[in-house]
């Protein structure tokens, strides 16, 4: 067994789901408890190993890329499989296996297609591990497009009425920003010297300014644009995308409408995570000084998402599409924090992603609770759920509570800091944005007052309690929203020698 | 050193094998008297292993055989490309219901010779002996394409099939007459050579280079030839037959065309682009002239591929849509032949290789569907993903290629292909080819909707998919599967054999 022990860590935590995947597959498709048994097996395996990376493998001191393994994989085109993590991507992959190994237990009332389910889902975690870990961009971007697939079919096959809408629509706009993405590769590539797609040296190519495309193009200017702002451009529509910003997130509210509870966890909690991921290891190292120039343009497009997102909200009269919108409004703060580029803003930025894929998660399922239990999300339609299902009404609260952002819990932090850091560098915008924290909060206490205050409808009377499979999904996030509240060094302390270091690759000349 | 004729005849082995391998196919159904058309069809797999067992072993020195043939790795590497779509092709067709019962050993016969022809298109720098294996190519096609007697679509497409090839090989013979006349010899080689040279101005008398000379002739020569080689690959604006030829013609018909003649016509145009190839000895116009075909060839490209791909989006008939696709492809393919540079001739090798193993996947799920559902209407493949589960994964993987989704060999070979492109000053096309795989997406996946998402549809009736269809496609998957993330082995291939043309 000795070359099991050569395969390095972070491989495992990556490729565990996939060896899960292969075993799904083999299974015979009327075993169910059997593939729902190998799915709870390899996702909780992948966080156990990741949460010993975290705790007892990773140096939390260093700002660098650790536990970095590389190999050969296509030599003629320099491109390697190459993996690591720093204080960026680690907290971020923690994150990930968590909500994966959350999703499983979610995923029992999944009774069609069980296998194909599992599989696809297993795929689908292989897919998003491997972005975070990637330092090669050529294998970043096959991960990139093994998500998509998966999630295609998730929301396709096991999703609402208007699946196939959504889910094409999912399709066709992750690629549109794939492609872009694809041809911003496929230049950086030519423009190196020497030909890489060693995303850190890349980096410190951009930093010095030898990614100015003078190699592909004349003079290194295009349209009258230099070629740093044309590959800013693409990697951020590439990026926004999925994020989703303002104007490119109409795809979100339809796909996570359709997609099934633990599907639309998966979307809110980690996918969306991606885009700012790919913002902070690409976009904008690559392009440091596009960077420096869109930043009031980034921090406008923030405070658009947090305000517009937070209004459209108010304005759903489905849960699922409410919390949907909410997410469009957190991840505004997400980008203002980008934009600023201050230390506090970026860790606030950093933060705001890790707490919003903790508390949108618990949102999502506490709607697919009350969705399994009353076959509708109208919240005009519900009331006074809280006398029926008090410890439900507490978890919901809970979750709630962390979104809207109540000191104390997890999202006041993050988004105190964004808005913080960014004042210095834009307090007029900040200002604004602020108008979308009340908004927040009013649209969401108000969604407590309909659905579970005032008189209980009769036809909700002999709803049962939140089940303990339920429970158990839903508890670890509560404990998060607690935990990451009152103690946020738990991650910051893991992310700010990283985010000096990011600091660094970005920073004016 | 003079050959032998002994020695020339060993070198056209392979094609004599393919040959003969035909002619007994035809005469080994007579003398069954049409009752064992399996056998047939074994004796021309028989006939095709022995021309691929013939390949392998000619020696890797590239050599001309009878003054005309060049016998070469480029060449060889083609041949086994149609030599495996060829068996390919004869299995789809023992496990196709549209070819009549009747009439194998004529069926094998003509795909055979067609082969022939393929075999000798991809090996000759001789406008003659190009022309003549187009034909037999191209003859063989027509008829090939109107086997499906009783049907009147079948007629059509080979009528429509004629007509145009009749009219493309027309205007191609027309061009390479006028290069005839300008250098007075019929290699393509030889021409460079003597369009390098001097020649008197016709004004003043004096020596100028050649080319200054004959230069607007030679281009008008050239695009005009360009128009039998378009015809061939389906390129826009040539592409009209495509689509209906596509639909009307038996689907393992359709499969030949699509990959091996579409494959072997792409191997003579590299072929003669990198012999009739502008070198820096012709001067300064020969240079200017270079990088006008190069554009030329890279906007035809673009058209191609976005009209390919738009055309695609409305088409309810899945070989129809398949004939879009693959006008589309045809598109990207062009990208690597409008950078005239041996390391973008090597892309488009690779993109064929890719374009091999998803749509030959995709027209053995045709076959099978056809079968299943009773006609070629996508709408009526609803549900079919449930109760098919084998089929339709092979199918989804190969539209994943299609569109071109890592880790599939699609992937990576529009990747190289854009790669190329760009090198060679084309970013733009890199731009147009990677907002052409969204648009394509769209269409593909409308096969993979009907499959998984719509409600069963009652119209199908399920079978297991005949073992040597099920074999052929699950290797064909595990190929677009493995040559993705590992393409190495094809890409040294790819790029040792276009080392020959240059």
């Amino acid at each position: 067994m000795g070359w099991l022990s050569s395969i390095d860590v972070l491989t495992w935590i990556v490729f565990l789901p996939a060896l899960g995947m292969a075993a799904v597959m083999l299974l015979p498709s009327a075993s169910k408890r059997a593939i729902r048994g190998v799915a709870v097996l390899v996702t909780v395996l992948a966080f156990a190993l990741n949460l010993y990376v975290y705790v007892a493998k990773f140096d939390r001191w260093s700002g660098a890329m650790q536990l970095v393994t590389e190999a050969n994989w296509i030599p003629a085109f320099d491109i390697f499989y190459r993996v690591g993590v720093d204080g960026i991507s680690l907290p971020l992959l923690l994150l990930n296996t968590l909500l994966f190994a959350l999703a499983v237990p979610a995923s029992f009332g999944i009774e069609r297609g069980v296998k194909g389910y599992f599989a696809l889902f297993l795929l689908l975690e292989t897919g998003v591990s491997g972005v975070f870990v990637s330092l090669d961009f050529f294998l970043f971007f096959v991960f990139w497009e093994v998500m998509l697939l998966p999630m295609y079919f998730l929301i396709g096959i096991w999703g609402g009425p208007r699946k196939e809408y959504a889910a094409i629509k999912f399709f066709l706009y992750t690629l549109v920003g794939s492609v872009l993405m694809l041809v911003a590769m496929v230049a950086c590539y030519l423009d190196a010297v020497p030909h890489t797609f060693d995303l850190l040296k890349l980096q410190e190519l951009a930093r010095n300014g030898q990614l100015d495309g003078t190699r592909l193009l004349h003079g290194g200017i295009l349209l009258g644009l230099p070629f740093q702002t044309w590959l800013f451009a693409f990697l951020f529509i590439g990026f926004a995308i999925k994020v989703p910003v303002f104007p490119f997130h109409t795809w979100l509210p339809d796909a996570h409408v359709e997609a099934p509870t633990p599907i639309s966890v998966i979307l809110a909690g980690i996918l969306l995570k991606l885009g700012g991921y790919g913002m902070l290891r690409i976009n904008f190292p690559f392009a440091p000084q596009a960077f420096q120039d869109a930043g009031t343009f980034l921090a406008l497009l923030g405070v658009i998402n947090i305000v517009y997102g937070a209004f459209v909200a108010m304005a759903q009269t489905d849960f699922k599409k409410l919390v949907a919108y909410s997410s469009v409004s957190h991840m505004g703060y997400m980008l203002l924090g980008f934009a600023a580029g201050t230390t506090w803003s970026v860790n606030g930025a950093m933060l705001q992603m890790l707490t919003h894929g903790v508390s949108s998660a618990m949102l999502f399922l506490v709607v697919g609770v009350i969705y399994d239990r009353a076959h509708h999300r109208d919240i005009a339609r519900f009331g006074g759920l809280s006398q029926r299902m008090p410890f439900y009404f507490g978890l919901s609260s809970l979750g709630i509570f962390t979104s809207l952002g109540l000191p104390g819990l997890a999202g006041f932090v993050s988004e105190a800091m964004s808005l913080a850091g960014s004042y210095e560098k834009f307090p007029t915008l900040v200002v604004i944005s602020v108008i979308g924290v009340v908004i927040t909060a009013a649209f969401f206490l108000w969604t407590i007052q309909r659905v579970f205050l005032g008189p209980l409808d009769e036809k909700y009377a002999s709803l049962p309690e939140i089940s303990a499979r339920e429970v158990v999904s839903q508890a670890p996030l509560a404990v998060l929203c607690v935990a990451l509240g009152i103690f946020p060094v738990l991650v910051l302390n893991w992310q700010m020698p990283a985010i000096e270091t990011f600091l660094r690759l970005i920073a004016p000349k | 050193m003079p050959s032998t004729y002994a020695e020339d005849l060993a070198r056209i082995l392979p094609e004599t094998v393919l040959a003969l391998g035909a002619c007994f196919a035809l005469v080994a159904d007579l003398l069954w008297k049409g009752r064992e058309s399996r056998r047939v069809g074994t004796i021309a797999l028989i006939a095709i292993a022995a021309s691929v067992f013939a390949l392998l072993r000619q020696e890797p020195r590239p050599a001309i055989a009878f003054g005309m043939v060049t016998v070469d790795g480029f060449g060889a590497l083609f041949k086994v490309f149609v030599a495996a779509t060829l068996a390919v092709v004869v299995l789809f067709a023992h496990s196709s219901r549209e070819l009549p019962r009747h009439g194998a050993g004529e069926f094998y016969f003509l795909l055979l010779s067609a082969g022939v022809g393929a075999y000798f298109l991809v090996s000759t720098t001789n406008l003659l002996l190009l022309v003549l294996a187009l034909e037999l190519l191209g003859l063989a096609s027509y008829v090939l394409a109107g086997f499906a007697k009783g049907d009147r679509r079948s007629a059509e497409a080979a009528l429509k099939y004629l007509v145009f090839g009749a009219a493309a090989t027309g205007v191609m013979l027309f061009g390479l007459s006028i290069l005839f006349g300008l250098t007075g010899s019929l290699d393509a080689r030889e021409m460079a050579s003597i369009l390098a040279g001097k020649a008197a101005d016709p004004a003043s008398g004096e020596a100028v280079d050649r080319f200054r000379v004959a230069g607007p002739a030679v281009a008008i020569a050239v695009v005009l030839a360009f128009v039998g080689f378009g015809y061939k690959v389906s390129a826009v604006p040539f592409h009209w037959w495509a689509p209906d030829v596509y639909e009307g013609a038996p689907t393992p018909v359709t499969t030949f065309l699509a990959v091996a003649s579409k494959g072997a016509a792409f191997g003579a145009l590299l072929r003669f682009s990198a012999a009739l190839l502008p070198s820096p000895a012709m001067g300064e116009g020969a240079a200017a002239f270079s990088g006008k075909l190069g554009s030329l060839l890279a906007l035809i490209s673009a058209v191609t591929m976005t009209l390919g791909n738009l055309a695609a989006l409305r088409q309810t008939n899945l070989k129809r849509l398949l004939a879009y696709s693959s006008i589309a492809h045809a598109g990207y393919t062009l990208m690597g032949v409008a950078t005239l540079e041996p390391g973008g001739f090597e892309t488009s090798v690779f993109y064929l290789f890719a374009y091999y193993f998803m749509n030959l996947g995709a027209f053995g799920a045709v076959i099978y569907f056809a079968r299943s559902t009773g006609n070629e209407d996508i709408d009526s493949l609803r549900g079919l993903g449930w109760r098919a589960p084998f089929v339709s994964g092979c199918v989804v993987v190969f539209l994943l290629s299609l569109v071109g989704i890592p880790p599939t060999v699609g992937f990576f070979g529009k990747w190289y292909l854009f790669l190329a492109a760009w090198n060679a000053g084309f970013g733009w096309l890199t731009v147009v080819a990677a907002l052409n795989a969204v648009v394509s997406l769209f269409y593909y996946f409308r096969i993979v909707k009907a499959l998984y998402f719509s409600p069963e549809s009652e119209a199908v009736f399920h079978h297991r998919p005949v073992p040597s269809l099920a074999a052929i496609l699950g290797l064909l998957t595990v190929g677009t599967f493995w040559f993705g993330p590992f393409p190495e082995t094809i890409r040294a291939a790819c790029a040792e054999s276009v080392r020959f043309l240059f």
